[in-house]
Order: structure tokens, then C-alpha cells, then sequence
């Protein structure tokens, strides 16, 4: 069967259009029947991908805007197939919860989401530097109106630093692309921003520099690394669950799959110069991140913090260049999407037993009458902590041999955030589910539709622990391939240290 | 005739109308103004096109012509707008686009 | 069948119980699911035999085998199986674990009768038992990884299965990050091996091993220290030992199985599956006896002072544990393996015995409270002082051969062991001290009030609160249930406790110098590679060992009756005496004191630090700040052109197309 990929591509949007359009009590159906399309759609990706070629496949490249040399292009490979699969999963549960849960202006809200996951799979389909561009930019635009319309709190101070601190963020990396479109073309060449045509073609290493400095900006704004993550804190305070379960689940590993589809591949001089900086960067995002969601009450900002400790694993693995490092960040990817994305819809739950407090201190004992909800979140707490056993577990062992391997100080630093990831979630369990149930607390079990939303995340999770390979070995292929160059680099440069000062003195 | 003088004319009717633009408080002389640098342009485009001997200079004269009467007709309909509100005919006190 | 196959099944059926009593929680009505995990573990324990069967068919030198179901993660030169390993050392830990967890489980049928919790309680036990299997049957180091979180998590899970008392839950967060900190130290060690040896395989990183490393190699050596740090963690060994007394705030059958019998002891397992590598790295060994060493007789003292009875008996398994870590480390395997399976028998015996006599009390564990229920409870007193006496190594009990066989093997070693063998004597007789120090304080003197009311027929009932804080409590799901149970009423705990008590009596027959060798002859193929087989002792000096050991432990118990029986109230003499002493013993040796201000405190200080001054001022302010400043300077350039005046607006204009004008002008010309 022949899969067209702008079918998934544009399906939410257009599901979300036709949403808009219909009277305000379907458009939430319109959108769901969208996702769970693209989710079906994905799972055919899934079984139809042919594991063992590393190129990409199904794909689609036409002409877009021909004088700029920016085509449409689109295809998958072994490093987004999961990161598409993840967004068409982690899309359908908090769909579903939010078409139970009364909005204000449904017809806007669900054509946002419809927007979004459109612009997220664009991002990560895209093969394209322009194209990639455009669909970074366009993830901003559904979320600046689901924070600012749908949010709770401060929430106008809370999407004008998100937006000011991704859009800057996202000019950055639109310098960055420009400047690496236009001086890599070569004389009378024609200009091209197609990834594979500016793999081939090379730019300086001192040009390499500082666009390499430029995207990674943007791509830790997004995921978000220390110390950019300014804008952490209130946004993760007031954006709805539904819409936070997937800015956190999804949206912030699209830079840390930035890295690995453009900078590595297309630059490997440049990633190879600031590897000990981004990774230094990695190891304080993980230690920092741990110590601070430890020492957090409020539910969503431990799990906010832990995400940056989590994607500090997942850019410590990339920038070890090392065949296991990024292999285990790909798998880590996935495996932080699938289990944020429940964590946070099993927070929602929390929240309303609890009269709206997300504050651990007034949260407790909810077990007692919940035990299913318990349980759900019980496996997903120990996931999230990568207990041995979950698919979490498996990435970060690999993320921790990549970098022992050649910077084994950093890695025993990292090993600490295992510990202290033991600490800060066992700890959210232990003081939302057990101990005395506190005054405000209602304890009551997961409702259907929460429960339909969350189980069968819950069974992905435990299955991909009993089997992790089922990912390993479809993107191992891909993933091998595009640290190859920056790895050639490394590896010249340790076996001539010598050449490199005689140069830096030319 | 040098089209030289045609166009030296024609400075000179753009330079008193800008003048009347930007000196002027009154909204309907700054229209008349306008008018004035609007046919400056279209002198200069009549003439180059006779000096070229091509059509296309007039036909933008013609075009400039329709442009300019829908201006005017805007123009004196916020004249109007304003006098029924009864706001001073000033264009300083329109400061309204002050950041 | 071959012998994996039955290795399959061992893991299988207590999996497969897991998921019934997990999923028919609802439906399953009464106590039918305690007797499905029951049976799904005595289906266990006779798949462990099948094994056992069919492994000593096969030729000695062929009783290793390795079976591999998937590909559980495979990239670059990593490749790790879901493997199985079945082979004397796996088959010996199955049957003693599966066996031991039967009983446990049928004697918790009764115990945990009254829960609310009943199904959650079986299926996190059958969770355990399955996650042990996993540990021991384990064929690479991910996988025993794996295993090994599992037992931690399932410990968690238990030790906090009474969730609303928050020291139940502080206890299970404790013991699960002493777990994790083990989980870490195991995954580093692993990448040292992989790295060395580019295997995670146990058969083939113990091949390559000797090629891999010179002896007492650097690398090996921090490994070996590393596995240690995993062992010990798990094994409750200095400096990790924290959270086992506070583990005994999990249901008393839950002691029995995981904080003595089965899980604690798997660092003892752990160090002798991974001799090959303590052999070529001797310093580690060394190290992990001297801590053995230190571990038992830090226990061993504070034994002696604390008043609640399962907290007396966790210490007596830390010190047990030391004694098994000692044994292995000085290449006393199979004496090790023995101890720890005379110690499951024993000390789960013992936790019995005390979960019967603290339903006598109606929850109090306090031995202050207790007293003369050697009348009142006659089943739970003899079967009780059955495991003192195998605890206290009374001649020709299980554990006087055990423990006194490690010892001889110390001995023999020579040189500086000589030091930790006769530490481990005077632990012996601390160890007699207190295992008769609960026997007459709680059955002898004069009986308690509820001793009496036992006498008279009824169980003593009070109103249910926190045996630590005394806070009160209702018999809801998440406290402990309204029923009390004791051995002598309930058919199932005495059906486990009697069993425990035969063995704990006489199972040292299967290993008694110059008679009997049946287990260091069935684990014989597995310790065949040892460097030190021809150090073991001879005949002659064990004997000697066994008469000093048998002399020490009579004349401890004997101590003891004179102080807690014939001449009561010399302790508190010796209390007044010697108050430091006892306030150091009694604060154990100030540990808890020591990491809360070495750990707990500078964590939580970092946290704070970081909440308060990074992220509000270098983050908040100076980032943000810094970002939103410049933005606010440019905004603010851009507002001054914006007058409003519309001439302004006009003259730049006309100044813009001048300049134009002007530009083209001259560049044409």
C-alpha cells in the first residue's frame, strides 16, 4: 500500500476546519475523529516501515517556492517514525479528555489542536530546512491561543513569555537556516535548503560555529535545557492539562530531534566544537532540574523541572556522538512523551478531587478509595523514573554508556539524576496517593473517559518495557547514520590534536 | 520644447504642494495639497511620455487621475466624519496613532 | 522438559498470579485470592524441582544452561537477551526462595485475613516472588538489573502497603532510594565489564574476565567495588543499612519474606554469582569481608537495646547478612549459600512467631509491654524459641552448622582473617544474647494483661493506632485491618510455621563436616573455577570450630537467662551504668543523625538555593530580565518616532524619497 504522508500531514488541520464550520457541539468530534484517523494511519506507518534501510521512505518532494530553492518535502526515516507515531498517540487521549471536559468557544479551541498536531507532524516530517522552519514556527501559533485563551492564572503574563522567549528562539534558528541556505551554496550553484542537498554541500567550520550556536539556542528554548527555561515555571502553571500534556510530551522533543536530523548531519565540525559545552549544559539541565523538582509543591512544576532533567538526558546522549548515547536519547524521546503525556492527564484527575489544588502539600491519600487511578499512575510514576524494566530504564542505560564511553566524569555526574529521580517522583506518589487523605481531598476513582484516556497509554508504556527492541531496531539504522559525521569528526580530531593548533594558529 | 522646462514645472508644483503638506493645519487645504504633487507627478509622466513618444505614461496619468479622485472623496468623507463629531478641522489634534 | 524450560515456568506461574489477583481484585471473593498466589507459588516451587530434577541428570561439567526468549536490546556492541541462567547456584535460590515464600504466603492467607487490602497484598507478594525469580535466574546484567529494581520496588510497595501511617511511607521511600543508589551502582559496574570484556553475559564476562583484567586491575577493582555498592544497598550493609529497621513497618509476613529470607539476601547472591570477578579483584573481596565483618558486629550491639520486637529482629538479619557477606567474600561459598538458607528458615520463623505475638498484643511490638505468654501461646512459644535457638547457633541446630562453617573458613584463611573470624565469634555470642533476650522477655516472667486475657480465652483488643507514633487510626484500606490473628488459632500459620520450626532444627544435616556435603557438592559446578577451592578447612579444624561455636552460644543463652530470668533488673543496672554506651547503641551508632546531616540536609538546602536565588535571580532576573530589557529598549526607540503627528509622518517621507532621489542621482552620474 502506498502511504501519502501529506494525508496525515494535513488530516487534523483539515479535520479542525471542517470542526470550525460545523455547529459547536460536533466541532470537538470532527477533531477527535481526525486524530484518531492519524493514529490509525501511523500504526499502518508502523507496520508498513521497513526497518533495516536507513534512507528515508514514503516520500513526498515537490516544488514549493522554486526560486528560494525551498522545496515540499517530506519523508520518514528511522528517527521520526517514532516521534510521529508518539504525536498521533499522545494526541487522541488528550483530545478525548478535552471533548469531556466543557470549553469555552469549542469550535476555536479543537481547531487549535487540530492546528497543532499538524504543525508538530510537519515538524517532524519535514525534510526540508525551510520546510522544518516554517512548521517550528507554526507550533507557537496554536499554543500561544491555547495558553492565552484556554489558561488558568496569570495566564497573559505566562504566554507572553512563551512566546517572546520561542520566538526568540525560533528568529534565531530562522537566521541560522538562512545563513546556512545561502553560504552553502556554492558559486553558480542554485540555493537549496533541502537537508539532503545541504548535508552534501559544507560550510566553513568557523560559519558551522556560530549557526550550530544559533539553532541549539532554539532548540533548548523549546526542549526546555538550563538556563534557558525562564519561561518554565508560568507556563507550566497555567496552561490547560490537556494542551500541557502535549507541550511537554511532544512539543519539547522537537528540538532535541532538531539536533539530530539537522545540526549533527549538516554541520558535524560545528556540533563536534560545542559538544563539551552542550553537554555540560545536558549534565546541569539533569542535575538541576532533579534538585529542583525535589524541592517542589506544586505538581506540575516537579514534573515541569523533571522534564528538564529528562531532556538534559536526552541532549547529554546526542552530544556524547556516540552510537549508544543517541540511540538511547532517540529511544528517550519516545519513551518521555509516553509518559509525561499520562502523568500530566493523571494530574488533571488529581486536580479536580482535590478542589484545584496542585500543591503536594494539600494533596494525600487519594488511594483509599481510588485504587485503579493508583495503580495507573503507580506504573507511570516508576516509568517516568526509569525504573529497570520500563523502556525509560533501557534509554537512559543507553544514554549513560554513550557517554561513559568517552567522558565518563559527565556520565557518573548524570548518574546522580537517576537517584534523585527516585527521590522527586516517588515522592509526588507517595503525597498525592498516600498518607492520611487530606481536608480538601475528594478521593474517587479515574472516571471512564480519564480512565479510556490513560489505560491504554499505560499498556504501551509496560509493553515497550518488556520489548524495548521494537524500537531500538527500527531506528537504529537511521540513528547511526546521522551522528556518523560528527563522530568522523571527533574521531580525526583525537588522533591529530596536533593539526588542530597548527590550524588554529593559521 | 526640452521637456527640461516640463519637468522643472513640475518640481516646482510637487515642492509647493509637500510644502502645503507639511505646513498646513487645515485638512481640506492639505488635501488640495496633495492634489497639487499628485498632478506634479502626472506633468512629469505626460511629459516623459511625449518624450519617449509612448502611450504608457498616459495611461498612468489617467490611472493617478481615478486614484486621486477616490482619495479626495475619502479624504473629505473623514472631513465631513469629523465635522459632525464636532472635533476641531486640525490635523494636529489627530494624534491618535502616537505609540 | 528441559531445565529452562522449567526455569520459564518458575517465573511464569507467580506472574501469572500476579496478574489474576491484580486484575480479579473485585470479583475474586474472600480469601480465594491469597490461595491463588499460594498456589501459583507452590506451582513454583515444584517447577524449581522439576529443574532441580532434570539439571542433575545432566553431566557436572553441563550444568549451565543458558535459554534466550527475545532480543530485549540490541545496538552498536551492546546485546542484551531476555536470558535465563539455570545452573546449581540459580536452581539452589529458586527452590529457597519459592519454598520459603510458599509457607509465607499460605501463613499470610490467615495473617492478613482481616486486610482490606487482601488482593493488593497478594498480588504485590506474588510480584515479589516473581521479581526474585527474575533476580537469581537472571543470564546477563540487565536483566539481574532488572530483577533487582523489581524486588526494590516490590519492597517499596510492601513495606508501604499500610499507605495512610506516614511512617510507613517515609520507610518505603527510604528503602526505595538505598535501592536505587544499589540500581546505579550496578549499572556503572555494568558498563565497566561491558566495556572491558564488550559483554553483559554472566558466562561470558566471567571468560573473558581473566583476560580482560590483570588481577586486582584498577578498573576491576572500582567495578567490583561498584557491585558491592549494589549488593550492600540490597543486603542492608553498612553504610546502606538505614532502611531496613524502618522497613519493618510493612505487614510482619513481609518481613519475613523480603526483609529476611529472600530479598536481603540477594547481594549475598549477587557477590557469588560474580566470584570470578571478586577472585581476580582480591582488594574488593577484601573489602567487602572487612564490611561483612564490621556490619555484623555493629547489628549484633545494637540488637541488644531495642525494645520493638521486629526492629530486634531486622538487626539480627543485618548481622546475619554480614555473616553470609562475609562468607562469600572470603571464598566460602557454598557455607555462605548455606547460611542464607538456614537463616530463611529461621529468621522467617522468627517473624512469624513475632507476628503472632504482636496479634496476641493487638498491634504492640513494644517487648517493654510484653511478657509470660509461654502459657497463652504454647505453639508460637516452642516454634519461636526453635528459631532463637538456630539464630543463636545452639548446637546441632541449622544455623550452628552454617555460621560456624564460614567461620572455620575464615580461619583457615589465615593471616589478617583471623581478626574477622574472631569479630564474628563475639557477634556469635552477642547474637545468642539477644535471640534469648525476646524469648524471656516476651514468653517469660509475669504475663501481661493480654497474656492474661489470652489465658482466659479472648484476644486482647485495643483501639487500633501506630505502634511508633500512637496516632489513631480506623481499620480502612491503607491501616492495618480490625482482626488480630495468632498461630494457635489459625490452621494455615501454623501449617507454615511448623515446617520452619523442623528445619530451622534439624536442616543443618545436610552439611555437617565429615558427614554429610549435599550443598556444597550440588553447587559444586558452579564454584568449580574458584581460586580457593583448596583452602577450604579440614575436617579437623571444622570440628574445633563447631565445639568453640557451641561453647559460646550455650554460655551466651546462658547469660542471658541470668540477666532477663533469674536476676531480672540487672540490665537496667547496666543501663544506669554505662548511659553513653546505651545512647550510642540505642541511637544505632548515630547513623540516620549522620546522612540526615551529611545528605537530607544539603539536598534540601541545594533545592531551596536553587528555588530561590537561581531561579528567581539569575533565571527570572537576569535572563528574562536581561531578554525583556532589550526588547523594552528597542520597543521604546521605536515608540519615540511614533508622534502621532501626521506632518511628522509626512516629512519622513518626503525626507526618505529624497534621499532616494538623491542616492540614485548620484550613482547614476
Amino acid at each position: 500500500m502506498t502511504i501519502h504522508l501529506s494525508i496525515v500531514l494535513f488530516l487534523p488541520l483539515a479535520t479542525g476546519l471542517i470542526g470550525a464550520l460545523l455547529p459547536a457541539r460536533y466541532a470537538r468530534w470532527a477533531v477527535l475523529a481526525g486524530t484518531v484517523a492519524v493514529l490509525a494511519y501511523a500504526i499502518v506507518l508502523l507496520v508498513d516501515f521497513d526497518g533495516s534501510r536507513a534512507g528515508l521512505q514514503y516520500v513526498t518532494d515537490d516544488e514549493w517556492i522554486s526560486e528560494l530553492g525551498i522545496r515540499y518535502q517530506l519523508g520518514i526515516d528511522g528517527l521520526n517514525l517514532f516521534m510521529v507515531v508518539l504525536t498521533a498517540i499522545a494526541w487522541v487521549p488528550c483530545t478525548l479528555v478535552a471533548c469531556f471536559r466543557e470549553q469555552d468557544r469549542p469550535r476555536l479551541f479543537f481547531f487549535n489542536m487540530g492546528l497543532a498536531e499538524t504543525a508538530v507532524l510537519g515538524a517532524f516530517m519535514a525534510q526540508d530546512l525551510a520546510l522544518f522552519v516554517v512548521f517550528f514556527d507554526l507550533m507557537l501559533v496554536p499554543f500561544y491561543f491555547l495558553i492565552g485563551g484556554w489558561g488558568t492564572g496569570d495566564r497573559v503574563r505566562a504566554t507572553t513569555k512563551f512566546v517572546i522567549y520561542t520566538m526568540a528562539g525560533s528568529l534565531l534558528m530562522l537566521a541560522g537556516a538562512v545563513a546556512l541556505g545561502v553560504l552553502s551554496t556554492p558559486d553558480g550553484g542554485h540555493i537549496s535548503f533541502s537537508l539532503a542537498v545541504l548535508q552534501e554541500r559544507s560550510v566553513s567550520e568557523g560559519t558551522q560555529q556560530w549557526i550550530v550556536l544559533l539553532f541549539a539556542l532554539a532548540f533548548f528554548v523549546k526542549a526546555p535545557l538550563f538556563p534557558l527555561h525562564g519561561w518554565v515555571p508560568e507556563t507550566y502553571r497555567s496552561t490547560p492539562i490537556v494542551v500541557l500534556a502535549l507541550l511537554s510530551g511532544v512539543l519539547s522533543k522537537v528540538g532535541a530531534y532538531g539536533f539530530l536530523r539537522i545540526v549533527l548531519p549538516v554541520m558535524p565540525e560545528g556540533s563536534q566544537h560545542w559538544q563539551e559545552l552542550f553537554i555540560i549544559v545536558a549534565v546541569f539541565s539533569i542535575l538541576y532540574g532533579s534538585v529542583l523538582a525535589f524541592s517542589q509543591d506544586n505538581v506540575r512544576l516537579v514534573v515541569a523541572y523533571s522534564s528538564i532533567a529528562q531532556l538534559g538526558f536526552i541532549v547529554l546522549g546526542i552530544f556524547a556522538l556516540e552510537d549508544k548515547g543517541a540511540q538511547g536519547a532517540v529511544l528517550q524521546m519516545l519513551n518521555h512523551g509516553l509518559v509525561v503525556v499520562p502523568l500530566f492527564l493523571i494530574i488533571g484527575v488529581i486536580t479536580m478531587r482535590s478542589g484545584g489544588s496542585e500543591s503536594l502539600l494539600r494533596l494525600g491519600g487519594m488511594a483509599v478509595r481510588a485504587p485503579v487511578l493508583a495503580a495507573l499512575f503507580l506504573l507511570v510514576t516508576f516509568a517516568t523514573l526509569a525504573m529497570p524494566g520500563s523502556s525509560n530504564f533501557v534509554g537512559e542505560l543507553l544514554v549513560l554508556f554513550g557517554t561513559f564511553e568517552d567522558k565518563l566524569v559527565y556520565g557518573l555526574v548524570a548518574s546522580l539524576g537517576v537517584v534523585l529521580a527516585g527521590v522527586y517522583m516517588i515522592r509526588v506518589f507517595q503525597r498525592t496517593m498516600h498518607n492520611r487523605v487530606a481536608p480538601a481531598v475528594e478521593p474517587r476513582e479515574i472516571g471512564r473517559i480519564d480512565l479510556a484516556a490513560v489505560a491504554p497509554l499505560v499498556a504501551v508504556i509496560v509493553a515497550l518495557g518488556a520489548y524495548p527492541n521494537f524500537v531500538v531496531d527500527r531506528t537504529e539504522a537511521t540513528t547511526v547514520r546521522k551522528i556518523q559525521p560528527a563522530r568522523a569528526v571527533a574521531a580525526e580530531q583525537a588522533r591529530a590534536p596536533a593539526h588542530r593548533e597548527v590550524s588554529a594558529i593559521r | 520644447m526640452d521637456v527640461v522646462w516640463f519637468l522643472v514645472l513640475s518640481a516646482f508644483i510637487f515642492v509647493i504642494g509637500a510644502a502645503g503638506v507639511i505646513v498646513r493645519r487645515d485638512p481640506l487645504v492639505i488635501l488640495l495639497c496633495l492634489e497639487l504633487m499628485l498632478n506634479a507627478g502626472n506633468l512629469a509622466l505626460i511629459a516623459f511620455a511625449r518624450m519617449h513618444g509612448g502611450q504608457a505614461g498616459q495611461v498612468f496619468a489617467l490611472i493617478v487621475m481615478v486614484v486621486a479622485a477616490c482619495e479626495v472623496v475619502i479624504g473629505l468623507g473623514i472631513i465631513v466624519a469629523m465635522y459632525r463629531n464636532r472635533l476641531r478641522i486640525d490635523v494636529d489634534e489627530m494624534t491618535e496613532l502616537r505609540g | 522438559m528441559s531445565a529452562t524450560d522449567y526455569g520459564w515456568l518458575v517465573l511464569a506461574f507467580p506472574l501469572a498470579g500476579m496478574l489474576v489477583t491484580s486484575f480479579g481484585w473485585r470479583v475474586l471473593p474472600g480469601r480465594l485470592p491469597g490461595w491463588i498466589a499460594s498456589a501459583a507459588i507452590g506451582l513454583a516451587f515444584l517447577a524449581a524441582i522439576g529443574a532441580l530434577v532434570q539439571i542433575q541428570d545432566l553431566p557436572a561439567d553441563q550444568r549451565s544452561l543458558v535459554d534466550s526468549a527475545w532480543t530485549y536490546a540490541a545496538t552498536a556492541d551492546l546485546r542484551v537477551d531476555m536470558a535465563i541462567l539455570v545452573d546449581p547456584l540459580a536452581v539452589f535460590m529458586c527452590l529457597v526462595v519459592s519454598g520459603v515464600s510458599f509457607l509465607i504466603h499460605v501463613y499470610s492467607v490467615a495473617y492478613m485475613g482481616g486486610d482490606r487490602g487482601y488482593a493488593r497484598y497478594f498480588a504485590y507478594l506474588n510480584y515479589f516472588v516473581f521479581s526474585m525469580l527474575l533476580l537469581v535466574l537472571a543470564a546477563n546484567f540487565v536483566i539481574l538489573i532488572i530483577g533487582w529494581a523489581f524486588v526494590g520496588a516490590a519492597s517499596y510497595l510492601l513495606i508501604s502497603f499500610w499507605y495512610r501511617r506516614a511512617t510507613a511511607t517515609y520507610a518505603g521511600i527510604k528503602a526505595f532510594v538505598m535501592n536505587v543508589i544499589g540500581d546505579v551502582g550496578l549499572v556503572i559496574a555494568t558498563f565497566l565489564l561491558l566495556n572491558e570484556t564488550g559483554t553483559v553475559n554472566f558466562r561470558q564476562v566471567f571468560e573473558r574476565a581473566p583476560d580482560a583484567f590483570a588481577s586486582n586491575d584498577v578498573t576491576l577493582v572500582f567495578a567490583c567495588l561498584l557491585i558491592l555498592v549494589g549488593a550492600f544497598a540490597k543486603s542492608a550493609q553498612l553504610p546502606l543499612h538505614t532502611w531496613l529497621p524502618d522497613a519493618m513497618e510493612g505487614p510482619t509476613p513481609v518481613s519475613a519474606l523480603i526483609h529476611a529470607a529472600t530479598m536481603v539476601t540477594a547481594g549475598v547472591y549477587l557477590i557469588a554469582r560474580t566470584h570470578p570477578l571478586f577472585e581476580l579483584a582480591p582488594t574488593a573481596a577484601d573489602i567487602s569481608a572487612i564490611i561483612g565483618t564490621a556490619t555484623l558486629l555493629f547489628a549484633a550491639t545494637v540488637a541488644l537495646v531495642v525494645t520493638d520486637l521486629k526492629r530486634i529482629i531486622a538487626y539480627s538479619t543485618i548481622s546475619q547478612i554480614g555473616y553470609m557477606v562475609l562468607g562469600v567474600s572470603v571464598a566460602a561459598y557454598g557455607a555462605g549459600l548455606f547460611h542464607l538458607m538456614t537463616h530463611a528458615f529461621f529468621k522467617a520463623l522468627l517473624f512469624m512467631g513475632a507476628g503472632s505475638v504482636i496479634g496476641a498484643m493487638s498491634g504492640i511490638q513494644n517487648i517493654d509491654r510484653m511478657g509470660g505468654f509461654r502459657r497463652a501461646m504454647p505453639f508460637t512459644f516452642i516454634t519461636f524459641t526453635c528459631g532463637a535457638l538456630a539464630l543463636a547457633a545452639f548446637p546441632l541446630t541449622s544455623g550452628f552448622f552454617s555460621k560456624d562453617e564460614i567461620l572455620a573458613f575464615t580461619i583457615n584463611r589465615g593471616g589478617g582473617y583471623w581478626v574477622l573470624a574472631i569479630v564474628g565469634y563475639v557477634a556469635a555470642a552477642l547474637t545468642g544474647f539477644y535471640a534469648f533476650r525476646m524469648v524471656f522477655r516476651v514468653f517469660y516472667g509475669d504475663p501481661v494483661p493480654e497474656a492474661r486475657e489470652l489465658e482466659e480465652g479472648h484476644l486482647a483488643h485495643h483501639d487500633p493506632a501506630n505502634p511508633m507514633t500512637g496516632e489513631a487510626e480506623d481499620t480502612d484500606v491503607g491501616f492495618p485491618g480490625p482482626e488480630h490473628v495468632i498461630a494457635e488459632r489459625s490452621r494455615p500459620m501454623k501449617a507454615a510455621m511448623g515446617p520452619l520450626a523442623l528445619l530451622a532444627l534439624v536442616a543443618g544435616a545436610v552439611q555437617i563436616p565429615g558427614v554429610s556435603d549435599v550443598i556444597e557438592n550440588f553447587l559444586e559446578p558452579t564454584f568449580e573455577d574458584s581460586r580457593f577451592r583448596d583452602t577450604a578447612p579440614t575436617e579437623g579444624s571444622e570440628v574445633i570450630g563447631l565445639v568453640v561455636g557451641g561453647l559460646i552460644s550455650v554460655a551466651a543463652i546462658a547469660v542471658a537467662f541470668t540477666v532477663y530470668v533469674r536476676r531480672r533488673g540487672i540490665s537496667l543496672e547496666w543501663r544506669d551504668r554505662f548511659p553513653a554506651v546505651h545512647r550510642f547503641l540505642e541511637h544505632k551508632w548515630y547513623f540516620d543523625e549522620l546522612y540526615d546531616a551529611v545528605f537530607v540536609r544539603p539536598a534540601a538546602t541545594a533545592g531551596s538555593f536553587g528555588r530561590r536565588v537561581v531561579e528567581t535571580d539569575f533565571v527570572q532576573g537576569f535572563i528574562v530580565g536581561g531578554a525583556t530589557g532589550v526588547v523594552r529598549v528597542g520597543t521604546s526607540f521605536a515608540r519615540a518616532i511614533q508622534t502621532g503627528f501626521l506632518r511628522g509622518y509626512a516629512l519622513l517621507l518626503l525626507l526618505g524619497l529624497a534621499a532616494l532621489a538623491l542616492y540614485f542621482l548620484i550613482a547614476s552620474s
